[in-house]
């Protein structure tokens, strides 16, 4: 500040060339960061806001010198040779009845509870599992998470065309019972130049956030060696955050003559916190309002007049809206879906530019509904459930089965893909070893009619599990005619049994088989948006326009297992080892016992007997089952004869123990 | 299996029983030998149960790897009571004392001597671990007219060399003067000082070179000469320009694994204010990569640099009206790290042990700028940054004018220019100096004369990287005997601990590199020394470290005890009072027989 007041004109207008030139030279920056936030309300009353976070570079992988991109994801690259990687932290289930299965987002987003790990590595066959092994440890340091538990080969395996098509050197594993909590966030957040500081990424408030119902955090990278600019590779990392929240129901707004009415939300009451501002190393920095094509239609629907009509003479006034919704704020453009099918009920995306926030204040995007709206959305082409049948330690079966959610009629128009007959469905499942699937009994029934293998799998492979070394794998194509009510896949398993020391901490809780991927390789549900400006920074949309086939993930199962007494071998040892002993004590004395001699010393002596010498000489003589007459106790000596033993016995006791103190010290 | 021995009772039962003869008496006598099968049967129990022992003993042993323990004991005791000393030779040529020296050869006996003893009043005091000056050669050159002669034969010495240093034109600027000198000195592996004499230039000037030479150039006298060469021999040459040539070793900035990562981090604290860029590949190719080829040998260096923002630092400056900056004071450095949002620790390429040194460069923001550091005594730090030893430095960049410009756009990526970059980093070159353990200085102030250090641009003159060499090979050695020591103690006082072969093939390379480095600091080769023992260090530590001696693998005595008593305590118990019994009875009864047996013989 002080520097200000000796400013003279030339200084300033070297200055200003300066500055010029920096600009002109700040557009050939190689790392590119963008931000983006999508809300979307969804049919069941809850909000889902997708956080998008992309960062570029187009520096040479082997730099080791970074500006905006991320050191320590580029340091990834360089060590492992990562060519395509996604790892994912998810808490809760994605509804694909009520939050969409047949989009893009869900097909991409929607993950398994707990963490998910694929990588692509770009080394020789053989290095494979060992770049592998050296990526879990880094990003079990890096995210602190326990991913170093993939690196067993028991952990994770090389799926080659159930997942996703791969020529070898895919590596795929899960945790499922990996909790996911702030630990896990921040330093997923480090990664980004703003971090929590400023930008979108403000309204991550922990409380908030992780109240939801669902919460995946998504890490992809992606690099591209003959990347667009030919001169090296393109570094991509995209980061997103899907949360679905639940808006309480404000007040004011709350109508309860209104049944059914959607609860109005706006940022501030869904995370607590505004946005003050983009975040300023950003290029982009947007937030949308998805409005889906059944929401769409329905509010056409609803009203009589042309509702486009209406939406755009509502932008003079404050607020924006028609006689259902009101947004709180002017939307920069409204983008609008368009299809080849000439379809005028499509999702509309309404986009705030953060980049004007500069001069009016902090940026709350709230929608207030006035009616109450009823749509459905987008579903899987089939319902998809996965459950465990039988009972007992010994055996069991999984079942995964596959629903029409739809009429017959309905399915095909609904999907509007005809040529999908017959369904062709990718399952593709990994088993853990200690549970020995028997992959004979695999078995699939439609409409309740076992149907002959040879029909309905279109290929398989299966990987049995090796005991302690590797998961069982099993990829299938399914090949489903149309109009099928439902079917069911199963097959049967046997539990194993774990070594004492492969047991984790908490046995008793039972053991995770992890979801299995069902895939649709023929649906590619992609949304392409009339964009007027070419944005080519918007991964969002890039996102929507790339065609990903469906996607579902299935519940994980708990499998109870015959968990051991842990303190077993100790108790096993001190029993085993003493019969052992008392056979072995009682053989040898046996084998050196006279039993003539024995007699005759008893006939000989035992004139005199104590009474309580008697006693027991009659109870031994009854026990032996010999008559009283021959068995004339000991001695009149006994008693001492039975001390001295007892002496001798305690002084070797004591013998041993002293000599034990000795030689231990 | 009652087998019945033959008693008196017992054939007294029999069919023929030969009739007792009168003075028979059954309680002390037998007319039978006793019978050994039942003794024979329980001793045979007793010895297979004693000869199982050793099997036992053999299946639940554990896999111990050799360790040479012996050589580790000889290393750290040789290491401890005889710390390493290199040889090292100096030089000194003395020129242009014409008038001076009648007799040449005898006064270069007497200077020799007089130097001699000069250097041994140092000596005792600098006979640390990785010194010079317990083994050292002193030549003197000395050249006066035509003649030129030494007090040792040196190779290629005849009456033209000292000409031909004579011929340097020492008024020309020093760093000149620098390369030509070791243009003729460069052969020789000594530490050189020249003393040109020259009346026509008035007072001395000392200068010490970026190579292995200084020079004393001007109205000197042979008193002078001498007391200032010993003075650069031993303070600069010897203990690298500290007052005792020291580096605490537990500030010595290198991995157990022999390597180092250099952080470069440029951080923005509030990119509302600006947002700076550097281009730190020319910087790099500039001015880093010469200093890590320069320290090879003590270090594998790696360079890594990231561009941070929302920095804040986290200690508190004020606004000073007098020095029209905001001032932050010596006292808050311990502060100004902001260790929860610096977040300049994630380098994964820095596995295992190797040891990260961050460079901090810290952009103010509008608020704060410019930000200047108050020293202790008051004045304005003109570095503008401090270090933390092990740790890394800080140095604080102000943009030219502190003005925030409202209008133009934050947005913008600012380069710092070229000029500045070079300044900041020229701070932080001298920030790895210190770190390392050298001075800084311009002038090096000794007891009897100041001398002028020119700076190389390589950030490290030779005779520095000698002496870094030479303290880190001594450090690695102590710390390799040391780390070797500790792990031949644990693993003798835990017999049953389990030792893997790698651990034991560790110990060994370790154990012979160190051996090597030993060698090779005898024959004074600096660099092989540093790198040996480098090598010692980190396969000690490996070792040390391994995992299977860290984790649980220690099977003690008292489990192997509490597993098989339960077996082995009964069974004994029975077999040896077993073998007792029978051998107490076979005695006695062989007793009773030996009676009859002589009161037979005796009656016959």
């Amino acid at each position: 500040m002080a520097g200000n007041h000796r400013l003279n004109p030339i200084s300033l207008s070297l200055i200003v060339i300066f500055l010029l030139l920096t600009t002109a030279t700040a557009d050939e920056h190689e790392e590119v960061f963008t931000e983006e936030l999508l809300l979307k309300p969804l049919p069941d009353r809850k909000v889902l806001s997708h956080f998008l976070f992309l960062s570029t570079s187009t520096a040479p992988a082997e730099s080791n010198h970074r500006h905006l991109f991320p050191k320590s994801i580029s340091q990834l690259v360089q060590k492992f040779h990562v060519i395509d990687m996604e790892l994912s932290f998810t808490q809760g289930r994605w509804n694909y009845e009520n939050w969409g299965g047949y989009e893009p987002l869900s097909s991409r987003n929607a993950k398994p509870p707990g963490v998910e790990l694929w990588a692509i590595f770009d080394v020789p066959q053989e290095d494979v599992d060992s770049s592998w092994r050296g990526l879990t440890h880094s990003l079990s340091g890096l995210f602190c998470a326990s991913i170093n538990y993939l690196e067993h080969s028991t952990a994770y395996s090389t799926p080659e065309w159930g997942f996703q098509p791969s020529s070898g050197s895919l590596r795929y594993g899960t945790l499922p019972r990996e909790a996911v909590c702030t630990e896990n966030l921040t330093p997923w957040l480090k990664l980004l130049p703003c971090r929590d500081k400023a930008g979108i990424s403000v309204l991550m408030d922990r409380p908030s956030i992780y109240r939801g119902f669902y919460h995946s955090q998504r890490l992809r990278l992606r690099v591209d060696k003959s990347g667009s600019s030919g001169t090296g590779s393109v570094i991509r990392l995209e980061q997103t955050l899907t949360v679905v929240l639940q808006p309480s129901y404000q007040r004011a707004s709350f109508d309860p003559r209104i049944a059914g009415l959607q609860p109005s939300w706006s940022m501030s009451s869904l995370f607590g916190r505004k946005i003050s501002g983009a975040c300023v190393l950003a290029r982009t920095s947007n937030v949308y309002l998805h409005l889906e094509k059944n929401l769409i239609a329905t509010l056409k629907g609803m009203q009589q007049e042309n509702f486009q009509a209406e939406v755009e003479s509502s932008t003079l006034q404050n607020s924006f809206g028609s006689s259902v919704f009101e947004l709180s704020d002017h939307p920069d453009e409204i983008i609008k879906e368009v299809n080849d099918s000439q379809d005028d009920d499509l999702s509309h995306m309404y986009k705030f530019s953060l980049g004007r926030l500069t001069v009016s204040g902090p940026f709350d995007l709230g929608i207030r509904w006035k009616k109450p709206v009823l749509w459905s959305c987008p579903k899987l082409p089939l319902r998809v459930s996965r459950f465990l049948m039988g009972s007992g330690n010994e055996r069991g079966a999984i079942a995964i089965t596959l629903t029409s959610p739809y009429k017959n009629e309905e399915f095909t128009l609904a999907s509007g893909v005809l040529e999908a007959c017959p369904l062709t469905i990718n399952v593709f499942q990994v088993v853990p070893w200690y549970i020995k699937v028997y992959y004979h009994s695999l078995r699939l029934a439609v409409d309740g009619e076992l149907q002959p293998t040879e029909d309905a799998f279109d290929k398989l492979r299966v990987l049995p599990s090796e005991d302690k070394v590797s998961p069982g794998v099993l990829e299938l194509v399914l090949k489903l005619p149309c109009g099928f009510k439902s079917a069911a896949l199963t097959v049967e398993f046997d539990k194993g049994f774990l070594h004492i020391d492969e047991y984790p901490p908490d046995a008793n809780q039972g053991f995770d088989i992890p979801s299995a991927v069902i895939t649709f390789p023929k649906f590619h549900p992609s949304m392409q948006f009339d964009i007027q400006r070419p944005d080519s920074n918007s991964s969002l949309f890039t996102g929507f326009e790339e065609r990903v086939p469906v996607r579902a993930y299935t519940e994980v199962l708990l499998v109870p297992l015959t968990t051991p007494d842990f303190s077993m071998p100790y108790n096993v040892i001190t029993i085993t080892c003493t019969v052992f002993a008392l056979y072995f004590g009682s053989l040898l004395n046996v084998l050196r016992r006279r039993a003539g001699e024995e007699e005759r010393l008893l006939q000989s002596k035992g004139k005199k007997l104590s009474p309580l010498a008697q006693l027991v000489s009659k109870l031994t003589a009854k026990i032996r089952g010999r008559p009283l007459a021959s068995s004339q106790s000991r001695a009149s000596s006994s008693p001492f004869f039975i001390n001295k033993k007892l002496v001798l016995k305690v002084v070797v006791v004591a013998g041993i123990a002293v000599a034990w103190q000795l030689f231990s010290n | 299996m009652a087998e019945i021995s033959p008693s008196p009772a017992a054939s007294a039962d029999g069919p023929s029983p030969p009739p007792p003869p009168l003075e028979y008496d059954a309680n002390t006598m037998r007319t039978t030998k006793p019978g050994v099968k039942r003794l024979f049967l329980t001793f045979s129990v007793l010895v297979s149960f004693l000869l199982g022992f050793p099997l036992l003993w053999k299946s639940i042993e554990i896999y111990r790897a050799p360790l040479p323990f012996d050589d580790i004991d000889s290393i750290s005791r040789r290491i401890e009571s005889n710390p390493p000393q290199f040889p090292c030779r100096f030089r000194a040529v003395f020129l242009g004392f014409d008038s001076a020296f009648q007799d040449v050869s005898g006064r270069v006996e007497g200077l020799k001597a007089s130097i001699d003893d000069r250097m041994r009043g140092f000596a005792p005091e600098a006979r640390h671990c990785g010194g010079c000056l317990s083994k050292y050669s002193v030549e003197v050159t000395v050249g006066a007219g035509d003649e030129c002669v030494s007090s040792e034969s040196v190779r290629g010495l005849d009456k033209h060399w000292c000409g031909v240093i004579g011929g340097v034109d020492f008024s020309q600027d020093d760093q000149i003067v620098d390369d030509e000198l070791e243009g003729i000195l460069r052969d020789e592996n000594a530490y050189t000082v020249v003393v040109i004499n020259d009346k026509v230039v008035a007072g001395m000037r000392s200068i010490v070179g970026k190579f292995k030479h200084a020079w004393i150039f001007g109205t000197v006298t042979v008193e002078e000469a001498v007391a200032s060469t010993v003075e650069i021999f031993v303070k600069v040459f010897s203990n690298g320009g500290n007052d005792n040539g020291l580096v605490p070793g537990e500030f010595m900035p290198v991995g157990a694994d022999g390597s180092i990562v250099l952080s470069f981090n440029l951080l923005n604290a509030d990119p509302h204010s600006w947002v700076y860029d550097w281009d730190f590949n020319r910087i790099e190719e500039d001015m880093i990569s010469s200093i890590v080829q320069g320290l090879k040998s003590i270090a594998d260096i790696s360079v890594e640099s990231q561009v941070l923002h929302y920095t804040p630092k986290s200690s508190y400056s004020y606004w000073d009206d007098k020095h029209e900056s905001n001032i932050f004071s010596t006292s808050d450095l311990p502060f100004f790290v902001n260790s929860n949002e610096w977040h300049l620790d994630t380098s994964v390429a820095a596995g295992g042990r190797s040891k990260i040194l961050h460079f901090v460069v810290y952009i103010p923001s509008a608020k704060e700028c410019p930000l200047k550091l108050q020293l202790a005594d008051g004045t304005i730090s003109e570095t503008n940054g401090f270090i933390s030893p092990m740790w890394g430095g800080v140095t604080v960049w102000n943009p030219l004018h502190c003005s925030h410009d409202k209008e133009s756009h934050p947005r913008i990526f600012r380069k710092i220019l070229p000029q500045d970059l070079e300044k900041i980093f020229e701070v932080l070159v001298g920030q790895i100096r210190q770190l390392f353990g050298l001075k800084s200085d311009e002038i090096f102030i000794g007891a009897t004369s100041r001398s002028r250090m020119l700076a190389s641009n390589k950030g490290f003159a030779e005779w520095e990287l000698d002496f870094l060499a030479r303290q880190h090979t001594c450090f690695n050695l102590n710390s390799c005997a040391s780390t070797l020591g500790s792990l031949s103690r644990l693993v003798q006082s835990l017999p049953r601990m389990i030792i893997i072969d790698k651990i034991g093939k560790q110990v060994k390379h370790s154990v012979e590199a160190a051996k090597n480095a030993e060698t090779q600091v005898s024959s004074g080769s600096f660099d092989a020394a540093a790198a040996s023992s480098k090598q010692a260090r980190s396969l000690a530590e490996d070792a040390f470290f391994d995992p299977s001696i860290t984790s649980i693998s220690y099977y003690s005595f008292e489990h192997c005890f509490a597993v098989y008593s339960p077996f082995f305590l009964p069974v004994t118990l029975h077999v040896v009072l077993a073998a007792l019994r029978e051998m107490k009875r076979y005695r006695q009864e062989n007793r009773k027989y030996l009676t009859w047996k002589s009161k037979m013989e005796g009656k016959l």
